[in-house]
């Protein structure tokens, strides 16, 4: 296991339209139409060392299933992956090198840690699976609480997850993906499940490991005030499609797709009394269309033509995509992640 | 804003015998208590192993008012109105205290009942009629197994059993429709309904007999954002519209900020500060308190990096002597680590504060943080 840090902003991870479709029976027709669920349409995206990339999503956009993609758990319909310049065959099994180049780590740490186990088994299987010495294992896993502030770490190890706290556990978790040295961190929703009070603590985490040590990091929320926390890029996924897409925060400081406008307008926001709620002329329903935009039954702004033609990414800003024909007059843009920028760089205009 | 709605009622189609509405009785006593929570205390066991899980909390809820609990998991905000409503099972105990509900009867007549010594058919003609309850997972709150509808009926025919079965299904797709939803939802099952959906077909059944109080316990915690501001902006309008109080239960104290008249932060089993929404957002007293409102990240203004709050809440079988939160409390004194600060009231503002930072005896002084005077916004509130 190479301690060697990577340069920043060198592309570790590199998705180029992946979608995924599931089929499933229509109900009560055994053996006629399949219904087909578009959950992830065309996400490309890059993520580059030292990098926080956020993707922000109401349940059922699809956003776990493109963690869950990008760690291999699930097989793309179509669209490929590229791992630091090599390209990763579709079909081929997910082997051991990826696995320890890229790591997920999942919303509930209560659920995906084993409740019969100490600590210290979770943690040392993995090292020993990805061919650690047996001798340096116990050392190695002691390091790697040390890395997510878990002290004193021989008192952990020793802990069964049960007497952990939620915060504790999610810390372990981390650990846990931290121990096979990867280069890529996905995060899928990992603080949605903890107490208020600690949500910070794992956040600046995440920051932390992006910095200090140039680990790439996805990190999958439906929380956008915590995308604009801690995100370099940040992706709103809709209904399995990237509906905007900016760099650092301008898409939070200035949305331009209307479903981002009315997430944003949804989150309760103190420092603001006046805030009035925000109608989209279905409430209640989660309607999503297939033909068209598939935000039109929900937007605001729908004319007869989001109802028919799929907008594509128009650029409204200096790395900043928005898929709406509000933005028409702008210039078309695919929706390829755009290449990274440096610290420093002017964002907006 | 809860406090811009106008409290008057309006007469609406239901007012037609089936809901025996009191509304207008009740929105002119506004200052009338609907519940009043008395030194209470609920234990979990007995003996060596019993764990407090809620201590001495003393709370007085104002007709059609709304009052916020904040607090994470494990600071007894649910067992307190679990035991509150005598819903709690074993091994949870009311271990002292008393809770008083004010029942207003249809002619009017205000009778206070004292909920913890209720027999179980006094409890029985309390429920539901006046006071109800919406749970956190409206899937599992909602028999999976039967229709929508028997869930509206089998409320009505337990309390209301003079209505006909045409009479109970007018009232189910009428309470229906005052929570958006269309009347075919009634012959749906639990999982066809999305969870947003879900969530209003409980707080439509919970309003189903025009009760004066419902509790909500994290209502919209499991759902998105954008159907949460939907589900909050409908509950502003319906109780504009039937005048009931309500307590408001959830871990997201910015939520709480624009829906609470009051708000009571929960840390450890105990009330920690108590003060007016805008005054506890504009100028948190309790060290919890602030480190709480410095939790979440904002949605404006410059990216700064927040700290939280360090440490981990207390285990309360194992709870810390003296103030339970001092282990955590950036502003901790030596007197923190063995006395416990009861709940006294500071200013002159009605809110109280339980923390040795604001007893004056100690002559300590305050952090500046902890000292900022709500700001005009904060105090004209209400007129706006």
């Amino acid at each position: 296991m190479s301690e060697v840090q990577v340069e920043r902003d060198a592309v570790q991870l590199r998705a180029s339209h992946l979608s995924r479709d599931f089929t499933s029976r229509v109900p009560g027709r055994l053996f006629s139409a399949k219904r087909v669920t578009h959950a992830v349409e065309d996400v490309s995206l890059d993520l580059a060392a030292g990098r926080v990339v956020a993707v922000v999503g109401e349940s059922g956009s699809g956003k776990s299933v493109l963690a869950r993609m990008l760690a291999r758990i699930v097989t793309p319909t179509s669209g490929g992956l590229e791992l630091r310049g090599t390209p990763i065959p579709a079909k081929a099994k997910r082997d051991l090198a990826y696995a320890s180049m890229v790591q997920l780590v999942l919303q509930d740490p209560f659920a995906s840690i084993n409740p019969v186990h100490r600590i210290r088994h979770s943690l040392e299987r993995p090292l020993l699976i990805h061919g650690a010495e047996r001798a340096r294992v116990a050392e190695l896993a002691k390091a790697v609480l040390a890395r997510v502030s878990l002290d004193p770490s021989d008192r952990f190890l020793d802990r069964y997850p049960h007497e952990l706290s939620g915060g504790q556990l999610q810390r372990v978790s981390i650990a846990r993906a931290l121990c096979v040295q990867p280069k890529v961190l996905l995060a899928d929703e990992p603080i949605s499940m903890l107490d208020v009070s600690v949500r910070l603590g794992i956040l600046n985490l995440l920051k932390g490991l992006c910095d200090d040590e140039h680990l790439a990091v996805l990190y999958i929320t439906h929380d956008i005030a915590s995308a604009r926390y801690l995100a370099d890029e940040t992706i709103v996924m809709y209904a399995g499609q990237v509906v905007e897409q900016s760099h650092g925060t301008a898409l939070v400081d200035e949305p331009t797709h209307p479903y981002t406008q009315l997430l944003i307008a949804s989150v309760p926001d103190p420092s603001d009394p006046t805030t009035i709620a925000p109608r989209s002329p279905s409430a209640g329903t989660f309607a999503t269309a297939s033909v068209g935009c598939r935000f039109a039954p929900r937007c605001p702004h729908a004319t007869a033509r989001c109802a028919a033609e799929s907008p594509p990414a128009f650029e409204v800003g200096p790395s900043h995509l928005s898929r709406c024909w509000l933005h028409e007059g702008n210039r078309v843009a695919t929706l390829v992640a755009p290449t990274t920028r440096r610290k420093g760089e002017p964002t907006t205009t | 804003m809860s406090a811009t709605i106008p409290r008057e009622h309006e007469p609406t189609a239901l007012d037609d015998g089936v809901t025996a509405s009191t509304g207008a009785a009740r929105g002119v006593a506004r200052r009338e208590p609907v519940l009043e929570i008395d030194h209470f205390s609920v234990d979990y066991g007995v003996g060596e192993n019993m764990v407090r899980a809620v201590s001495d909390v003393t709370l007085r809820l104002e007709r059609s008012r709304v009052l916020g609990i904040a607090g994470e998991s494990g600071s007894g905000k649910s067992t307190l109105v679990y035991a509150m409503t005598r819903l709690l099972r074993s091994p949870g105990l009311i271990s002292g205290g008393e809770v008083t509900l004010h029942v207003t009867d249809e002619a009017g007549t205000v009778t206070p009942v004292n909920l913890v010594s209720a027999t179980e058919s006094e409890l029985r003609k309390v429920r539901w009629s006046h006071v109800s309850i919406v749970l956190q997972s409206a899937l599992s709150a909602l028999n999976p197994v039967l229709r929508i509808g028997r869930e509206f009926d089998e409320v009505l025919k337990t309390h209301r059993r003079h209505l006909t079965k045409a009479q109970r299904r007018a009232r189910a797709v009428e309470l229906l429709r005052m929570v958006g939803l269309n009347e075919d939802r009634l012959d749906r099952y639990p999982h066809e309904l999305s969870g947003g959906q879900r969530q209003r077909v409980m707080i439509a059944v919970a309003l189903a007999l025009d009760p004066e109080l419902v509790i909500m316990d994290e209502p919209t915690t499991a759902l998105d954002v954008v159907t949460q501001r939907e589900i909050i902006s409908e509950l502003g309008a319906l109780r504009a519209q039937f005048g009931f109080a309500m307590i408001f239960i959830t871990h997201d104290l910015s939520l709480l900020v624009e829906l609470a008249d009051e708000i009571a932060v929960m840390y450890a089993g105990s009330i920690v500060e108590r003060a007016g929404a805008r005054e506890l957002y504009e100028a948190p007293r309790h060290p919890y308190t602030l480190g709480l409102l410095h939790s979440f990240p904002p949605l404006h203004g410059e990216r700064r990096e927040l700290t939280g709050i360090p440490g981990t809440p207390p285990d309360l079988a194992d709870p810390p002597t003296g103030c339970s939160f001092a282990p955590r409390c950036a502003f901790a004194m030596d007197r923190c680590a063995n006395d416990k600060p009861s709940l006294v009231e500071v200013g002159d503002t009605g809110r109280s504060v339980a923390c040795w930072l604001f007893d004056d005896a100690s002559g300590s002084r305050v952090p500046v943080a902890l000292s900022r005077v709500p700001s005009r916004a904060a105090t004209t509130k209400g007129e706006t």
